[in-house]
């Protein structure tokens, strides 16, 4: 009998675990939903309250019209030189920078951490003006390589911590087996630390992309000619103009957010296993 | 046990000095030079020489039009000190960066324990749960500004269900509106990093431990408040912290919805910055705001980090 009643507890925690999972996902899918229901409206039918909870038609417009009358595809194409280049950098001074964190001791090493964490704190918008200035000393504005620098240095410091904590995941004797076996430093680093951490440096270059493709501050102080806008920028400036109808806007908006989520949707379970590296030692 | 079992922030976990021979570790100290050197040069030019430049304008006046600027001494700070927009705007950030620390933490850790159980669909939930996350902040700001339109927007129709609420709010431009939409719309894009690391961290709580509990006879509640909750606070503690410093940098979800209005309602520190430097052109007082709001950033920082040793040490003991 007691048993009997513990097997219905756990159905009906079972049940409302369940109940609860769909709820909750279907809140946080919500705007995703009403983002792609809007994009396959005509403009006349976005403008109908109350707004028709399913959507009753399905036209492309938006997403062939915002492609037509605005040059998003070079903007797409900016964010992808941009987040590119960040990304690139970040993920190899990262894989350096860990090294140092991770294996070897060296005099100013804490200083060292201590100074990334600095930065990881600091509110980009401190330095907007001085780096505004900076650039334009320079006559480095409107260029989309000096701006992937500026996003690289911001996404540094956490991509640092993220592969230091993987680095320290990798059992101490294999790199001891490698050295013995006459590999340096670098062979080391190279043939056994990298290969193990994989997972970990998928995850960092993927937090780098994201950080870059989605900057707008910085991106919005540097740039001001209309060809040279990131996606960012460019979708940006289109909210306070108004002309644009909201089903080609909202096109837009889903095209721009496409490669994050498929590329999130492709290694989200290296993600998830990079970010967890340092945890599964304990 | 897993203190800092969570990548981002971390105080070395491995004490021991690598046994060596001398001259390999000689080698070894200037490889990490090497290595160190260009990071350091790098995020010299592009982070601390700015902030050293910011922090000599604040020490200026410099006026719209003249290219020239003078040294003024302490004046800006002494006119932030007297300023109340200044106050207002850090009792903003502050709140501001509570909820979102507090929504989006707290939303986080249900979420994660919601899905840590093994269930059909497991898999495709986390997907959905973490979307938000790969989803770019002006993305997120064009489906919210439209969801939350007053005229035609999906919420006004759903908060008409709501019989007490006021059909025409204008969910941007009211008071105190404009600030709790801010927070949904942080929360709805922060969230899943937390959910991600904190459901990282619950792998790493001893299923043993778990079990032992429910010999004894503790309840799901007891449980969790006894076996999961100790062995997640340092996780906790460190989220809360990097999601107070995310909020406190956040720019662009709260510039391009609410601009910082109705009025200042919405304007946070970094808000207040942008304003100055680009609306008045007040460069000099801009900076010296930026210097006061990373003063603020730093304090909460290193209690941070004292709370967390403090912890440690008790862990260890």
């Amino acid at each position: 009998m007691s048993s009997m009643s513990t097997t219905t507890l756990r159905h009906v925690t079972g049940v409302a675990r369940g109940a609860a999972v769909l709820i909750v996902c279907a809140a946080v899918l919500l705007p995703v939903y009403w983002m792609i229901a809007t994009a396959i409206q005509r403009p006349a039918t976005t403008l109908l309250y109350p707004p028709p909870l399913l959507p009753i038609e399905f036209v492309p417009d938006g997403f062939i019209n915002i492609f037509r009358d605005l040059p998003l595809l070079s903007w797409l194409r900016n964010s992808a030189v941009l987040a590119g280049i960040a990304t690139v950098i970040t993920t190899v001074l990262s894989v350096f920078g860990a090294y140092t964190l991770s294996a070897l001791d060296w005099p100013g090493k804490a200083l060292f951490g201590a100074l990334l964490l600095l930065t990881q704190m600091m509110p980009e918008a401190i330095i907007v003006v001085p780096a505004f200035q900076l650039y334009n000393d320079l006559g480095l504005l409107q260029s989309l390589a000096a701006l992937s620098l500026l996003h690289a240095a911001f996404v540094l410091p956490i991509g640092i911590w993220i592969l230091r904590s993987a680095f320290d995941a990798v059992p101490r004797e294999v790199a001891d087996a490698a050295r013995i076996d006459g590999c340096g430093h670098l062979g080391v680093l190279a043939r056994v630390i990298l290969p193990l951490a994989a997972p970990a440096i998928a995850a960092v270059a993927i937090v780098a992309f994201f950080a870059s493709w989605g900057e707008y501050l910085f991106a919005t102080t540097m740039i001001s000619q209309t060809e040279k806008y990131p996606a960012s920028v460019g979708l940006a400036t289109l909210i306070s103009q108004l002309d644009t109808p909201v089903s080609e806007l909202l096109a837009g908006g889903l095209v721009y957010a496409l490669p994050p989520v498929v590329l999130y949707m492709i290694i989200q379970r290296f993600m998830i296993a990079g970010l967890t590296a340092g945890a599964v030692k304990g | 046990m897993t203190a800092e079992a969570v990548p981002v922030v971390g105080t070395s976990r491995r004490g021991g000095t690598r046994r060596v021979p001398p001259s390999r570790r000689r080698h070894g100290v200037r490889l990490a030079f090497a290595l160190a050197l260009p990071i350091l040069a790098y995020e010299a030019v592009f982070v601390l020489y700015p902030l050293v430049r910011g922090g000599m304008m604040s020490l200026e006046s410099t006026r719209l039009g003249s290219r020239t600027s003078e040294f003024v001494g302490l004046d800006n700070y002494r006119r932030l000190l007297r300023d109340d927009a200044f106050w207002g705007s850090l009792t903003t950030t502050v709140t501001y960066a509570a909820l979102v620390v507090a929504l989006a933490v707290g939303f986080g850790l249900c979420t994660a324990l919601l899905v840590n159980r093994k269930f059909r669909g497991r898999t495709v939930a986390r997907s959905v749960l973490t979307l938000p996350w790969a989803f770019p902040e002006i993305a997120t700001v064009l489906i919210f500004i439209w969801m939350m339109n007053p005229s035609f927007g999906l919420v006004k129709l759903l908060t008409s269900w709501i019989p007490w609420l006021d059909r025409d709010i204008g969910w941007f431009t009211s008071s105190p509106f404009a600030l709790i939409s801010i927070v949904m719309i942080s929360v709805w894009k922060n969230f899943p990093f937390y959910s991600i690391v904190l459901l990282a961290a619950l792998q790493t709580v001893p299923a043993e431990l778990h079990e032992a509990a429910k010999v004894e006879g503790a309840n799901a509640v007891q449980r969790f408040r006894y076996v999961t909750l100790p062995a997640l606070r340092p996780v906790l503690l460190l989220l809360s912290m990097l999601a107070f410093v995310f909020a406190f940098r956040q720019f662009t979800l709260i510039w391009l919805t609410t601009g910082g209005g109705p009025g200042r309602d919405t304007e946070t520190l970094v808000i207040s910055i942008y304003n100055r430097a680009f609306k008045f052109f007040e460069y000099g007082y801009a900076a010296a705001i930026g210097v006061a709001g990373l003063l603020v950033t730093l304090t909460v920082a290193i209690a941070f980090l004292v709370v967390n040793r403090r912890l440690e040490r008790k862990a260890a003991r």
